[in-house]
């Protein structure tokens, strides 16, 4: 057995990431398609407004975070249905906004600095049997929300219109997509790390729909890629020595310009 | 009767869109829906479709599938014909065979595993068709499908809409391409916000009702003629 399984904590962060790497591009599949990429690295930014709250109050910094980011998203969907904003512009605010009171927060409690650098950058390291039990349920919830309704809201991701005409309840789906994406990014927050985030939300789907035909195939190899740079990711900060969030991106890129140099 | 459209008022913000339009739908037809630019056909598509709601009046659907293809399926981008008939049809096993049925009854049979944006804007047209024959729609809603669209194309573009009309899909389609649209049609409605003429092409008079953009066509057509320079004949 190589080294790396001797050790609980290495475990643990594999099950981790598999989970995130399962999850994560599932749900980025569907917002890539609707032109949506933004929304992961928008609402990880919130989300680390809510870890910010949560040192200030000395609250689980999880446990804030996920309904302040819940209900960025779910304003953000808002503002996008009734068109008060271009998506566009309505990430960009939210994106700083979430950032600025992540920073206002986080220097107000004082002395965390490291444990709010953990949420930005990740820390895969440290995570918790609990926190793999709560990624776990919440995959789950992903992967059977998304399985039930994977018609509809693939229908939506590529015309909302027609999905609306075709009779689908397209306003509900698109908040509870957003509701999703919002406990996810919080849940992967330890994990990537909420600068990078939205990383393994894109890269893998935009990798996986150059290999793939389909839109189901462009899925199951979002997910594959992704599994691939969370293994190799860690694999490579184990025996480097290196951050972990940071390795997994890297390794995502690094497949992503294989990728397009071999399809070109 | 699939639509039953009576004493519609659309207001968009302060404009008022559309002023009390009442019409009928009837199974079958194939409508020509013609009028100058900002006279509220897209919104009156969208407002029968159930798109966007009407101030005023009413609206009754009967229970049928219906589909509305922009002008600009865009969204499509980057993946194959194939995969826009995935939208509708997946689920059901074996869904290649009805996705390239599709396809060839609008002729694009040889283009399934091209990329959407490489087609040109008839073809694309052509592959949204495809995903509405693929879903079994019964009710097809156009806006500009020809705008841009060279003639040859056009005329094929005519021929395919005409073929779904004998197969029983009924048609509403925006067009600014008028002396086309009274050829093809079995219907025309003019809308400047009111209904102007609802009824058979035969009886439509274009100078009447459409006095400005017919004489803009005229003169463009009187300036090809005269430009002895001109493009050369294809």
């Amino acid at each position: 057995m190589p080294e790396l399984f001797s050790y609980d904590f290495m475990v643990r962060a594999l099950v981790a990431g598999l989970l995130v790497a399962v999850a994560v591009p599932l749900m980025g599949s569907f917002l890539v398609a609707r032109r949506y990429s933004l929304i992961a690295d928008s609402l990880a930014h919130v989300s680390l407004a809510g870890v910010g709250a949560g040192l200030l109050l000395g609250a689980a910094p999880v446990i804030v975070a996920i309904p302040v980011t819940a209900i960025g998203a779910l304003l953000l969907e808002w503002l996008r249905q009734n068109r008060r904003l271009s998506g566009e512009v309505g990430l960009a605010i939210l994106m700083s906004g979430g950032l600025a009171l992540a920073v206002v927060f986080a220097n107000l409690a004082k002395g965390s600095n490291a444990d709010f650098t953990s949420y930005l950058f990740g820390s895969i390291t440290t995570t918790t049997r609990a926190d793999v039990v709560t990624l776990a349920v919440a995959a789950a919830l992903a992967v059977g929300v998304i399985a039930m309704n994977y018609r509809a809201l693939l229908h939506i991701a590529y015309d909302e219109d027609s999905a609306r005409i075709a009779g689908y309840p397209v306003t509900f789906l698109n908040y509870l997509l957003a509701a999703l994406a919002a406990v996810m990014v919080v849940l992967s927050l330890r994990i990537v790390g909420g600068l990078l985030i939205s990383a393994l939300l894109v890269i893998p789907v935009v990798i996986a729909s150059q290999l793939a035909g389909s839109f189901l195939k462009t899925i199951l190899w979002a997910i594959a890629v992704a599994m691939v740079a969370v293994v190799g990711g860690l694999v490579l900060a184990f025996y480097a020595g290196i951050a972990a969030g940071g390795a997994i991106v890297l390794t995502a890129i690094t497949l992503l310009i294989a990728t397009m140099i071999w399809k070109r | 009767m699939l639509i039953d459209a009576d004493g519609v008022t659309v207001r968009l913000g302060n404009e008022l869109a559309i002023d009390r339009v009442s019409l009928c739908l009837h199974a079958g037809e194939f409508i020509g829906l013609i009028g100058p630019n900002g006279a509220g056909k897209t919104t009156l598509l969208r407002t029968l479709l159930g798109l966007v709601a009407p101030t005023a009046g009413r609206i009754r659907r009967e229970k049928a599938t219906y589909d509305y293809i922009p002008q600009r399926a865009n969204m499509y981008n980057g993946i194959t014909p194939l995969s826009v008939l995935e939208v509708v049809r997946l689920g059901s096993r074996g869904a290649e065979q009805p996705a390239r049925e599709a396809l060839d009854r609008v002729h694009m049979e040889a283009f399934a595993h091209r990329r959407f944006n490489e087609l040109s804007g008839g073809q694309q047209q052509r592959v949204a068709i495809a995903k509405a024959l693929a879903a079994r729609t019964d009710v097809l809603m156009l806006d500009e499908p020809t705008t841009g669209i060279d003639e040859p194309s056009q005329a094929e573009f005519y021929a395919i809409l005409q073929s779904l009309q004998r197969q029983g899909i009924t048609i509403i389609m925006v067009s600014h391409e008028v002396e086309s649209v009274l050829k093809l049609v079995t219907r025309v409605i003019c809308l400047n916000r009111t209904i102007l003429y609802d009824g058979p092409p035969e009886h439509f008079e274009t100078d009447k009702y459409l006095p400005q953009m017919y004489t803009a066509q005229h003169r463009q057509l009187h300036h090809h003629h005269a430009d002895p320079a001109g493009a050369p004949h294809a």
